[in-house]
């Protein structure tokens, strides 16, 4: 087991690189860049923003000059938002998303496992047509109709809710957005843990359990969420990963400063060395979690070992 | 998630919001929009447009952060609440030279910095000094090209002397590029200009009693010198392009260009003056602009580019900044230093850098916000009676918004084809598909009421056959015949955007149904899109639209005044245009200069090299006790001007008026 996570981790390093690598060529071969606007500026004010920048050195200078930075974790500063750094940036940002993400990632991980083992259970009861007509409800409606819906009823009718920005954490400011976030993966989360728990249900290992005269309880705790939840754990896994990076619409409409902003911006903004840093970033955190899926599998099924 | 998917997706959300909006039409219950509770005392919350790339006036581009520089920092002038003409503010009056080539300001003795600094002239010196330094890289600089040596500065150019004489050479030496593009012989190598002759002519015109002469004066009203790259590398690029120029340098010492060369001077601590390139009476317009706004010197060179930091940043505005959290809120406060402090009622300013106008709809219609900026309206919530409450702002803008026509590829390179074309767009009938903007024929809006402006021309459908035809593309009965037309040789460009597909399909449309030329759209994400127009890279029209520098038509006449990319974006160039515009300049009487620019701009439009559309309206909200905050073209407030007004008997019933230029109380 140990030897493996060190293994993974350390192939996690060259992999990112080669993210990085390659977002970096992709920035490059993009056309446009960060200073141009509607105007077109002059040619001695270009000159002397690519000067500035070092945009006029060979390209492998500036590929080696990027990529030193970014061994020493140092992404510089932001080529849009000039007097912030990169590594600021993503410092201020990703507490916001993590916030909005992982409050979202529970409340669905909570209320979909709930729901999808309840459906199981009881399969083929109204309670579990209700339930998975819930959550086909839930996936076919996107967060970008289910926000506004949501801010409709409960900011510009009811009066109830603020309608869009931060407020800290916790704030009320937050329930929307994360019901919004959240209300896809729980219906994925539900349907999910449905399917693995009718798989296991049935089982020679849960009869055996029941057969042991173990309650009914028992049974579910201990023997069948294990096997009915790995499916949901290598769903979750990455989701959680993507939750935590941001996630560009519900920042956007609920006017959150999260990272989700940043990179959208980023990218339309043509701005190098954020992009890379919140590439990183990303990639990072889904190598990482992965990681932490597979080790998670070895924990919850004994059937798997490294 | 690529670009295009997410431009769609954004569309997208716009779009369901917009459908869910359309449910919930405005609050009939009042007349105006949502809840209008005031605000606990003098705090106004505002939004102010995308997240500011930066609070260092000289570094920004755009209005976001015009809209905080305002409040963060005071210039020479401010702009008027209504007209944003310049009006006295760290200068209490200025005079100008007949010629519009030197302005003299005089500066207020207690104006401050917000650290208790008195603000000087040389301050105003510094600053523009620095926001022409080329290691600063800034892109508005050019906005101060018109201040003599200005540019020569910012692109590193040097002066040429003579090492045996010690003279400078004269811009007049210089081998002189005729208006029809070829070279004539050099005007100063048979006789170099009586220096001290020219020198007296410059010395004895108006309004030389303003300020004491100084040596610096002399120096900045001798004859222009001739400027050459400083770099080696470029010099002989240049030179080498220029038999004629290289000739006259040779042998010659190269002294680079350097910011005390700069036409600005602190003639004493509260006199400021200005000497220009060239006539251009618009340059008073110009200084409003963040980038002429005073800085602090000290704490700009201590703290580099994190001096507008909270914790460092020193203001020179009405307001002082008290916390900036990024794509949350920038928050000002009262400057107490402000030199007219007493004046200012608004205590506290939050601005919300925003970019979604659902959200930003939503957050006023919950009055949480108390006003938003331009465009926030969405066009659905126009249609669907946003625009008749009374909390509306409604006014035409200081924009243009055109496709310029790619002049150098057929069929586009025929006038008559490119005029046809224009007058094929029936633009009343495209304002009214718009809801708030007005029709437009010619380039410059329709917002400057001096200006007589030229007919341009209007819908002409049958007209426009006839010169198709006339152009090669009739049948055997002599009519304009559409199959004959090369229509996959014309585009109609735009970026991604939803609003410029809605326009770009109403032209079509037209086209279709008035020539029966079908032409294909064709987006292209923004930073794609700005290369491709600048290097002529499209074929047919490619959107395009400008923002006034400033309220004088030239900040859109002198758009082709530059032969190649630039802002021009047409491939269209014309000498005698040239002429015309920088002869009106020199016009010191303000009707038969605006006069003259009408005649250009009439000559420029006998070549259509763009398809002019509409002036697009403001459209913006503000709660009724906000005072003060007027629809003006720029939406750019004085914030010294703005106040909360909590008697509701004086709350505002409407658009303010705004044919007068005073101001309610």
């Amino acid at each position: 087991m140990f030897r493996f996570i060190v293994r993974r981790l350390l192939v996690t390093v060259p992999m990112v690189l080669v993210v990085i690598s390659l977002t970096w060529a992709l920035i490059r071969l993009a056309p446009g860049n960060f200073y141009e606007g509607e105007r077109k500026l002059p040619a001695s004010i270009e000159k002397n923003i690519r000067a500035k920048y070092g945009l006029d050195q060979p390209v492998y200078v500036q590929y080696g000059h990027v990529m030193g930075n970014i061994l020493r974790l140092d992404f510089g500063n932001s080529l849009r938002y000039e007097n912030e750094t990169v590594n600021e940036i993503l410092r201020r940002t990703v507490p916001v998303s993590a916030a909005i993400g992982v409050s979202a990632y529970l409340l669905a991980l909570l209320v979909g496992v709930t729901m999808g083992t309840v459906a199981a259970l009881k399969q083929n009861s109204k309670l579990d047509y209700a339930a998975m007509g819930l959550s086909m409800l839930g996936i076919s409606v996107p967060n970008f109709v289910l926000g506004p819906i949501l801010v409709l009823v409960f900011s510009l009718s009811l009066y109830w809710l603020p309608p869009a920005r931060w407020g800290g954490f916790p704030s009320w400011n937050l329930l929307l957005p994360v019901l919004t976030l959240s209300a896809v993966y729980m219906a994925y989360i539900a349907r999910l843990t449905r399917a693995g728990m009718l798989e296991v249900l049935r089982s020679d290992y849960i009869r055996t359990a029941r057969a042991k005269g173990l309650t009914e309880r028992q049974v579910v705790m201990r023997h069948a969420l294990r096997g009915g939840l790995l499916p949901v754990v290598s769903f979750t896994g990455p989701a959680l990963a993507i939750l935590i990076t941001g996630t560009v619409v519900v920042e956007r409409i609920f006017a959150m400063p999260g990272l989700g902003n940043y990179f959208i911006n980023a990218n339309l903004n043509r701005d190098e060395p954020l992009i890379l840093g919140i590439v990183a970033f990303a990639s990072i955190l889904v190598l990482v979690f992965n990681l932490l899926v597979d080790i998670a599998y070895g924990i919850i099924d004994p059937r798997i070992r490294y | 998630m690529t670009e295009t998917m997410t431009a769609r997706l954004l569309a997208f959300v716009i779009a369901a919001a917009l459908l869910a909006a359309g449910c919930a039409p405005p609050d009939h219950r009042g007349q105006f929009f949502g809840q209008i509770e005031p605000p606990q005392g003098q705090v106004l919350r505002y939004i102010s447009g995308s997240e500011p790339e930066t609070l260092d006036p000289q570094m920004s581009t755009g209005q976001p952060e015009a809209r905080l520089a305002i409040a963060l920092y005071e210039g020479l002038v401010e702009y008027h609440p209504k007209t944003m003409e310049a009006i006295p503010a760290v200068a209490e009056r200025w005079t100008i030279d007949e010629d519009a080539q030197e302005f003299v300001f005089f500066l207020r003795r207690n104006a401050k910095f917000s650290n208790g600094d008195p603000i000087t002239a040389r301050d105003f010196v510094y600053g523009f000094r620095r926001g022409l330094r080329p290691a600063l890289a800034s892109r508005v600089a050019y906005l101060a090209y018109d201040i003599k040596y200005a540019e020569a500065f910012n692109n590193g150019s040097a002066f040429v002397r003579d090492p045996g004489t010690g003279r400078f050479l004269l811009a007049s030496e210089a081998p002189q590029t005729s208006p029809d593009g070829s070279q004539t012989v050099a005007a100063g190598v048979a006789a170099p200009p009586d220096e001290e002759a020219l020198f007296k002519t410059e010395l004895g015109r108006g309004g030389e009693d303003a300020a004491p002469d100084t040596p610096f004066h002399k120096f900045i009203h001798a004859p222009e010198r001739l400027v050459v790259p400083a770099d080696a590398k470029d010099r002989e690029k240049a030179l080498k392009a220029d038999a004629k120029l290289a000739a006259l340098v040779a042998g010659k010492e190269f002294v680079p260009v350097t910011e005390e060369h700069i036409g600005v001077e602190a003639v004493d601590d509260h006199t400021l003056r200005v000497t220009l390139r060239q006539p251009a009476p618009f340059f008073l317009g110009l200084l409003p602009h963040q980038f002429f706004r005073a800085i602090h010197e000290k704490t700009v060179e201590r703290f580099g580019v994190n001096w507008t930091k909270p914790s460092n940043i020193v203001s020179s505005g009405t307001h002082m900044l008290f916390e900036h959290k990024p794509y949350n809120q920038v928050v000002v406060v009262k400057n107490p230093q402000y030199w007219d402090a007493a004046a200012v009622r608004l205590e506290r300013i939050v601005f919300y850098p925003l970019e979604d106008n659902t959200t930003m709809m939503n957050l006023y219609k919950a009055g949480d916000v108390d006003a938003t900026y331009n465009h926030t309206v969405p066009a659905s919530w126009l249609k669907s009676g946003v625009r008749h409450v009374k909390d509306y702002m409604d006014a035409p803008e200081n924009v243009s918004e055109f496709y310029a026509i790619n002049t150098t590829k057929p069929p586009m390179n025929d006038v008559r084809v490119r005029k046809a074309f224009n007058m094929a767009v029936d633009k009343a009938a495209l304002a009214d598909y718009r809801v708030v903007v007005k029709p437009n024929y010619t380039l410059v809006p329709t917002i400057f009421h001096k200006y007589p402006r030229p007919k341009g021309d209007q819908f002409d459908p049958e007209r426009a056959k006839q010169l198709l035809a006339e152009a090669g593309y009739g049948g055997a009965d002599g009519k304009f015949d559409p199959k004959k037309f090369p229509s996959s040789e014309v585009e109609l460009n735009y970026n991604t955007n939803e609003s410029n597909r809605q326009i770009a399909e109403f032209i079509q449309a037209q086209w279709k149904q008035n020539l029966g030329v079908t032409i294909a759209l064709r987006n292209t994400e923004w930073k794609t899109f700005l290369p491709m127009r600048s290097r002529l890279e499209y074929k047919g029209f490619a959107r395009s639209g400008w923002v006034g520098d400033y309220m004088d038509p030239y900040t859109y006449l002198s758009l082709y005044i530059v032969k190649e990319g630039g802002a021009n974006g047409t491939g269209w160039w014309d000498a005698k245009y040239v002429k015309m515009l920088e002869d009106a300049n020199r016009e010191t009487d303000e009707l038969k200069r605006l006069t003259m620019l009408a005649k250009a701009e009439e000559y420029m439009l006998e070549f259509q090299p763009m398809l002019t559309l509409v002036v697009p309206a403001t459209s913006w909200m503000k709660k009724p006790y906000v005072k003060g905050m007027y629809p003006n073209p720029g939406t750019l407030h004085a914030w010294k001007f703005v106040y909360i007004e909590h008697d509701r008997a004086k709350w505002d019933q409407g658009t303010p008026d705004m044919t007068t230029d005073t101001l309610a109380d």
